[in-house]
């Protein structure tokens, strides 16, 4: 371990980075304790940042881990946090994937680990640009997952996210993830704040003793992983995880607001976080990066007298079902617009059927229309943003289907091929 | 709104849009330059030091995929004193471009985004042949590559033009002064590089002129 040059001595200010050293600062801001690491395009440099923190002495007591593949990676943090530390980790795509087994693992020793995820498409063929299906495929795996639309909201969603997973009636591990290189590599301002600020928002670390369900400790031994016949507790245990799931819709809302009370950000209700969705005819519901330029096409549109909002989704999993029912019930039509793919599936997008799961059951709810687009870093322009809304006001006003809906969901920026 | 109507708004959007002075307007740069020629970094040090000089949201936008030494590479910076930027994309109308090797100006995508109105800053150290690229442009020419040799102010494959496109760049748009540069480049890289950069820098801000 590193000798300690200083206390984490982080002053409030506003610098310039790359989301994915966003990503580190806000690790560096939580004191995590434990740092398991294994490079992957695109989210290396988040381990680079924080092994450079580690090695300049500026988180003393922070124990950094390089390990040989991902899969180490996560059993590596799931013993970290079994021990009763605060843990942090990056990966993305194929990482991920290889990590899959420890990824249930976590979710099911109920651990409070938090993931930072620069996302990208997955291969074949060889993709490292963003699409959230690396993410959106761990959809089962009883992990929480966020989007950042902005570099600031890497920050404050780990921060956040930290507070919600460690609270004892939670227990659950979490990704935050954001786009492969939109977010990850780009550069904006970002506040880093005042250590003190942050140790009085998030929960103290864990103390000697660990959590409150798990432990390693000689002088209280306790066994864990092991077998558990069929007439025993196992299907208790899944209701607990489907319960906490429940109950953390509410504290990620609480957290939320504190959040704003203390550092002055607004993040919606946690869950979503509505645009300009007050007298409209036409919404959509998009998340991460994209959702952020599509506020300026709504200004844009708005500007011109349509009738237009939107819904940044923050959360997949928990699912807002209830703001998204009550969403519904504002607009006539609701776009609801995936950089990922669920095949297979109703709608072929795993945001856009989980939108349609939420209203089966809403009489007179908006009509939805699945839109997949951006896949493997395909690039989504400002201009293409306002062509969807326009697509969208028109396929309300005269019922005309907008060219490329393929079986029900518009496939927007397609190549043209002869 | 029938489709035209919506399309003709646009335009006169944009032509507003065109008059505004640099304190309202989010002002777009785009840098070409070949693999190692450092214009990735370039992207990342102008938005640091449009920042200083209260352009209050910045963002550096690389184009990174899998390219080697060599290979065409673009980034972008996109800065604003008072409107949020909210955009990701390419830019495509830019205010200033940066072009870091004159071999880039053959290459249709690129010269296809040398619009009416833009400022195009070249490195090369004669007057280039510009019969070929529109009439209502403004170009510059500073001998980046020159610069460096002399101070030897160069990485294991060639000159790091960055900073001398940079110097280039403060002198023409007038965001940014030698001062700035200096306290950005002291912040990234440290004091040991400092004065070396520093004359890279001035050499271009001061030898940078129109043709």
């Amino acid at each position: 371990m590193v000798e300690a040059q200083e206390d984490f001595v982080q002053k409030r200010e506003t610098i310039i980075i790359k989301g994915n050293e966003a990503a580190a600062y806000a690790a560096k801001s939580a004191r995590v304790q434990v740092i398991s690491a294994y490079p992957i395009t695109p989210q290396t440099t988040v381990v680079e940042k924080l092994s450079e923190f580690v090695d300049n002495g500026e988180m003393p007591g922070t124990q950094y881990i390089k390990v040989e593949s991902e899969h180490s990676v996560f059993a590596s943090v799931i013993g970290a946090s079994k021990a009763g530390t605060r843990t942090f980790t990056a990966t993305s795509g194929q990482g991920i994937f290889y990590a899959h087994e420890m990824i249930h693992w976590a979710a099911g020793a109920r651990l409070p680990i938090v993931v930072a995820i620069a996302s990208r498409g997955p291969a074949p063929p060889w993709n490292i640009w963003a699409d959230f299906t690396d993410v959106l495929s761990q959809r089962d795996t009883g992990w929480m997952s966020a989007f950042c639309a902005t570099h600031q909201e890497i920050y404050d969603e780990i921060l956040m996210s930290y507070k919600v997973c460690e609270d004892h009636d939670i227990l659950l591990p979490k990704f935050v993830a954001y786009g492969g290189f939109i977010l990850s590599h780009t550069s904006k301002p970002v506040i880093i704040e005042d250590q003190d600020l942050v140790d009085s928002f998030l929960p103290s670390l864990p103390s000697e003793e660990g959590w409150p369900h798990i432990w390693m400790d000689p002088k209280r031994p306790m066994m864990f992983g092991n077998l558990i016949m069929p007439s025993s507790f196992y299907l208790e245990f899944r209701l607990k995880i489907q319960n906490a799931f429940i109950r953390v819709k509410e504290k990620i809302k609480k957290v939320t607001k504190e959040f704003e009370k203390i550092f002055g950000r607004n993040y919606g209700n946690g869950l979503v976080q509505e645009y300009k969705m007050n007298n409209v005819d036409v919404g959509v519901i998009i998340y991460g990066d994209l959702a952020l330029q599509m506020e300026q096409a709504v200004d844009e549109l708005r500007d011109q007298g349509y009738k237009v909002g939107m819904v940044k989704l923050r959360h997949f999993r928990p699912f807002p079902t209830e703001d998204i029912i009550e969403v519904a019930k504002k607009v006539k039509l609701l776009g609801v617009i995936d950089r990922a793919t669920a095949f297979g599936s109703q709608t072929g997008g795993p945001v856009s059927c989980e939108v349609k799961t939420a209203l089966h059951e809403t009489q007179e709810t908006a009509k939805v229309l699945p839109i997949i687009n951006g896949l493997g870093g395909r690039e989504v322009t400002l201009e293409q943003q306002k062509n969807q809304l326009k697509a969208l006001i028109k396929f309300n006003e005269t019922g005309e289907i907008p060219k490329d809906t393929i079986h029900g969901t518009l496939w927007d920026g397609l190549l043209e091929v002869e | 709104m029938p489709l035209l109507d919506i399309l003709h708004s646009i335009e006169i959007n944009k032509s507003k849009l065109n008059k505004l002075s640099d304190n309202e307007k989010i002002v777009e740069i785009s840098m070409h330059c070949r693999g190692g020629q450092t214009c990735i970094t370039a992207s990342q040090l102008l938005a640091e030091m449009a920042y200083e000089e209260d352009f209050r949201d910045t963002i550096a936008i690389p184009i990174i995929g899998a390219e080697r030494r060599g290979a065409p590479v673009q980034a972008f910076t996109k800065i604003s004193k008072s409107k949020a930027i909210k955009t990701y994309d390419s830019v495509i109308n830019p205010d200033y471009m940066l072009m870091f090797d004159t071999s880039l100006l053959d290459i249709p995508t690129i010269k296809a985004t040398i619009k009416e109105g833009v400022n195009l800053i070249i490195n090369s150290p004669n007057p280039i042949d510009i019969s070929s690229l529109p009439n209502n442009i403004k170009i510059f020419i500073v001998d980046a590559t020159g610069i460096c040799i002399k101070h030897n102010f160069m990485h294991a494959s060639g000159p790091i033009l960055n900073i001398p496109m940079l110097g280039a760049f403060g002198k023409i748009s007038g965001y940014f002064n030698l001062e700035t540069m200096e306290k950005v480049i002291k912040k990234e890289f440290g004091e040991s590089r400092l004065e070396k950069n520093m004359s890279v820098a001035k050499d271009a801000y001061e030898s940078v002129r129109e043709i």
